[in-house]
């Protein structure tokens, strides 16, 4: 009964078109993200404008672009990974908070940070499994991406939709079966970061790259591998501030 | 290849903490074993174990304070309204308040020997002793995006590697009080104390054995760990072979299991090694990348 009435609703809200929007204003929302990986050409805007619209202090990032090149020439290509907050169902980090100062919002699904109440324990930042969290070296607290929920909650999109120039960000309400979202995860196949874990992202993916998804991967020389990865963490305390030159 | 990795968040402040909750649960349990258990020999032990148990409590809420980025909130963890029932560290913050506050009161009734309370007292305060330490071993335990943490033993091996270093100190101690009071003590004492200390020590040996054994068929993390962690020398020679086989040889070996120096040795080496243990379960944990 229940679920003919949902697919009433859903058919209405489809027939209704931009009509229906007092009706999914109603609704429960959650807000998710496709990253089109077939067409993001590894510009760093999204990078360069979450930075600057949520004020991210100089070397650390809330969001950013992975990059890897493969093969041997003539045959090789760039991957790019759009990393962020994968904004997870179950999240890990609300599991672990002692103070509750990380929730997932009841309204929307997202998961944002409640700075007054973080008491800077540095357990979320642990039990992340995508490593979408760090210290906040001025507020002092931890903090992470939120899909810029200052601007969602006004009816914008997130800074970095905004300033990607080829499409490759899809932003809206899961729950809302006239998005773009909604109808580009029914109809193309999608992944999510690390499945496995259990944490349901609402970030998808299309066409991700498998050496780009978090996973480490056993060669001979992966101590080299890690070696390389703690000397790229861009903190202030790993010579960052120094004017090297190295980097 | 370009990535965006995020700094480790604890400092040696974390693996401190896990120290001497340990050692304070492990001393505190070993003062109950005379007030609570009856087993007479114990008994000049009980107020000196309590009292070091109640002081390395103090240490140990001052280190997890050091620790946070923001130390002037610490009381948020004690407010009702923002208590998260899925946390671990908001059940350990509400014990590391009440168990200081028990072991007191069960000190004074020690220090007065009214036996019959401090029975009662005593026994309300082991469960709280346990939990006190298990709960660190949850907080690793319950964090799913690490292999190197994320298991079912990491609780138990926690409260087993904390009555070893309990019992270690308390060897050191028993010793001085040896020395410099009047009335000895009975060297059955020691003789039990260095059969708990072995039986103690092959436990947490066969849980590493467990985790060697389970990792080294995990998943991709779960190898990496296990591989780390035995690639690096302060892991292997210093937790694995000074800090639990070198003090099980001593206790073993006839000509050193009866000398007192030999004793001491073992005691300080598996004091230095539970440390070790803290210290290479925080930090191996935080050297596999996860994104």
């Amino acid at each position: 009964m229940t679920t003919e009435t949902n697919s009433n609703l859903s058919q209405q809200s489809i027939k209704d078109g931009k009509g229906s929007e007092v009706r999914s204003d109603q609704r429960v929302k959650r807000w998710g993200m496709i990253v089109d990986q077939r067409r993001c050409i590894g510009c760093h805007s999204c990078t360069v404008a979450c930075k600057s619209e949520n004020n991210v202090p100089l070397g650390y990032w809330r969001s950013w672009v992975k990059g890897i090149q493969k093969g041997v020439y003539p045959d090789v290509g760039t991957m790019f990974l759009r990393r962020l907050c994968n904004q997870c169902d179950t999240p890990p980090c609300v599991q672990v908070c002692p103070v509750q100062a990380t929730v997932k919002r009841d309204e929307d699904g997202v998961i944002v940070m409640y700075y007054g109440k973080c008491i800077g324990c540095g357990m979320c930042i642990s039990a992340c499994p995508y490593d979408a969290r760090f210290f906040n070296p001025i507020r002092h607290t931890a903090d992470k991406c939120d899909f810029c929920s200052h601007r969602i909650e006004n009816g914008l999109e997130p800074a970095c939709v905004e300033a990607c120039l080829s499409k490759a960000l899809i932003f809206g309400d899961l729950n809302d079966p006239s998005s773009a979202i909604f109808k580009t995860l029914a109809s193309t196949p999608t992944t999510v970061i690390k499945p496995e874990l259990g944490t349901n992202p609402k970030v998808f993916y299309i066409q991700a790259d498998h050496s780009l998804m978090g996973r480490i991967h056993f060669t001979n020389d992966f101590r080299q591998g890690i070696l390389e990865y703690n000397r790229s963490i861009p903190s202030p305390n790993a010579s960052y501030w120094s004017n090297d030159g190295d980097r | 290849m370009y990535n965006v990795p995020h700094e480790i968040p604890w400092k040696v402040y974390i693996p401190l903490y896990f120290y001497f909750t340990g050692l304070s649960a492990g001393s505190f349990i070993l003062s109950t074993l005379s007030t609570v258990f009856g087993i007479k020999r114990f008994k000049p032990m009980a107020l000196p174990s309590a009292i070091i148990s109640f002081v390395l409590l103090l240490l140990a809420p001052a280190c997890l304070i050091l620790d946070l980025h923001q130390p002037t909130r610490f009381w948020h963890t004690l407010v009702p309204e923002y208590f998260n029932p899925t946390s671990a560290l908001s059940y350990g913050s509400w014990l590391l308040t009440l168990y200081p506050i028990a072991n007191l009161i069960y000190i004074y009734f020690i220090f007065v020997k009214n036996d019959t309370v401090t029975k009662v007292l005593g026994t309300m305060t082991v469960p709280l002793a346990i939990f006190v330490h298990a709960y660190t071993g949850f907080a690793f335990a319950l964090v799913r995006a690490r292999a190197w943490w994320h298991s079912a033993l990491m609780p138990g091996f926690f409260l087993t590697s904390a009555l070893l270093s309990g019992i270690a100190l308390l060897v050191i101690v028993a010793m001085i009080m040896n020395r410099y009071m009047k009335e000895k003590l009975d060297p059955e004492l020691f003789k039990s104390l260095r059969l708990m200390m072995i039986g103690i020590l092959l436990m947490d040996l066969f849980w590493t054995g467990c985790f060697w054994l389970t990792l080294l068929v995990s998943n991709a993390d779960g190898y990496v760990s296990i591989m780390v962690a035995l690639h690096e020398k302060l892991y292997l020679w210093g937790e694995i072979v000074a800090g639990m086989l070198i003090p099980l040889a001593i206790l073993l070996i006839p000509k050193t299991r009866y000398s007192r120096p030999w004793l001491v040795l073992a005691s300080l080496l598996i004091i230095g090694g539970v440390f070790l243990m803290r210290y290479s379960v925080v930090f191996i944990g935080f050297e596999v990348p996860l994104s």
